[in-house]
């Protein structure tokens, strides 16, 4: 299975780009995958048809659509923690605090690490039936910070358990010598198997780090799409600065809706991105019809296979 | 004769048993004490890294406080133990040093 996500400032064409591309890769006789991570959906109006949180089959082609509700999925983390917090604090469900929780799904960080849950999960669903899975972002701000999760998170993760083990092997010590205990008397753990702390963070770990072995895998590449302006080509430049700091795979860059009249300014949004970052293939897709060469967007391969 | 020998050899030896396990604690407990000190610090430590944003200091990205938080009754207890006795750190000084 391969990943491409269509990364950009709001509004530049990520969501036609990726449908586009979906639908080609589908007919070039793959089993294709559409997601929108896009709070702002498009995909279902691109193909007029009405998309959910579950996948959908688009009229019985090789294409299947979903829209990833990321509001959904962030209430749905919130009540899978609440539930757990129910189970050890058992005294708050006769007290009945649930509606004072409505609260928590504004919390800062649930949107990207709902946002980061989906995309776990649907990296492990549907690693098996699907040959392209093409994501359509959220705005560059968003979608840098979902990227950049997994890694964050694991260096956390390391330190925490660096910490961890410390105090297990003081622990360890000590019940060498008279035995650990805590104020009720309960024996502590002492090793990395008894120790629930420590096998929920390796646990994490691992979860976290199959999503980032895979965003950073050569299986995966990350595309920027770009209109013919300088305001576009400033965030671009962000965008691209975000994903080499990252060190994710970059895939082909779209100056999408180019056109003949505003050739001048495409050239020299092109010259600027190609002179930062040499190595980076450009595909110039025009607004309509490209009256030299007779050609529409639709008849060039947007996806170059890798 | 014989038997008053052996009751004295047999009382020296218990009391020496004595004395040494008395002295085997006491060094253990001097050790452990120590160890115990540091463990508390680390578990202080390990809470605070995780629940910073209580109090402005950058921590880890909430979830991963939320998913260890059942599981951290114990360490929770000596993070208010800290919190509550950090007021008189002579003291503790002194108690954990061992000074008369």
């Amino acid at each position: 299975m391969k990943t491409i996500f269509f990364t950009g400032k709001g509004g530049v064409g990520k969501s036609t780009l990726s449908a586009a591309a979906a639908w080609q890769l589908m007919e070039r006789g793959n089993r294709v995958l559409a997601v929108s991570f896009d709070p702002a959906h498009n995909l279902g109006d691109i193909y007029n048809i009405k998309l959910s949180h579950k996948k959908k089959r688009f009229k019985r082609t090789n294409l299947y659509l979903q829209e990833t509700d990321l509001e959904k999925s962030a209430s749905e983390y919130i009540k899978s923690n609440m539930d757990l917090l129910k189970q050890v604090y058992s005294y708050m469900s006769t007290l009945n605090f649930d509606s004072y929780f409505d609260i928590l799904k504004y919390s800062p960080g649930v949107e990207e690490y709902a946002a980061l849950t989906s995309l776990e999960k649907i990296l492990k669903e549907e690693k098996d039936n699907f040959d392209y899975i093409v994501f359509d972002t959220p705005p560059t701000g968003l979608t840098l910070r979902i990227l950049a999760l997994p890694q964050l998170t694991i260096s956390w993760i390391d330190r925490l358990i660096k910490i961890r083990k410390q105090i297990l092997e003081k622990r360890y010590t000590i019940h060498k010598l008279s035995g650990t205990y805590d104020e009720k008397g309960t024996k502590l753990a002492y090793t990395e198997e008894e120790d629930t702390v420590i096998q929920n963070l390796y646990n994490m770990k691992d979860r976290y780090k199959g999503v980032q072995d895979f965003i950073q895998g050569e299986n995966s590449r990350i595309s920027v799409v770009f209109n013919p302006d300088f305001l576009s080509l400033r965030e671009s430049q962000r965008l691209l600065e975000g994903i080499y700091d990252l060190n994710l795979p970059l895939g082909t860059a779209f100056n999408n809706k180019f056109t003949e009249e505003e050739l001048e300014v495409g050239n020299g949004v092109e010259k600027e991105l190609t002179k930062q970052y040499p190595d980076l293939t450009i595909e110039r897709v025009l607004l309509g019809k490209n009256k030299k060469t007779d050609t529409y967007i639709m008849d060039k391969d947007l996806i170059k296979s890798f | 004769m014989n038997g008053g020998k052996g009751g004295v050899f047999t009382r020296l030896f218990n009391y020496l048993r004595v004395f040494f396990s008395a002295m085997d604690k006491s060094h253990r407990s001097q050790v452990t004490g120590m160890t115990e000190f540091e463990q508390k610090e680390l578990e202080n430590l390990f809470v605070l890294l995780l629940m910073g944003s209580f109090m402005g200091v950058p921590s880890p990205p909430s979830f991963v406080a939320a998913e260890l938080l059942p599981h951290l009754e114990h360490e929770i207890k000596v993070l208010n133990e800290r919190a509550k006795d950090s007021f008189d750190t002579m003291a503790e000084m002194v108690g954990t040093f061992d000074i008369d």
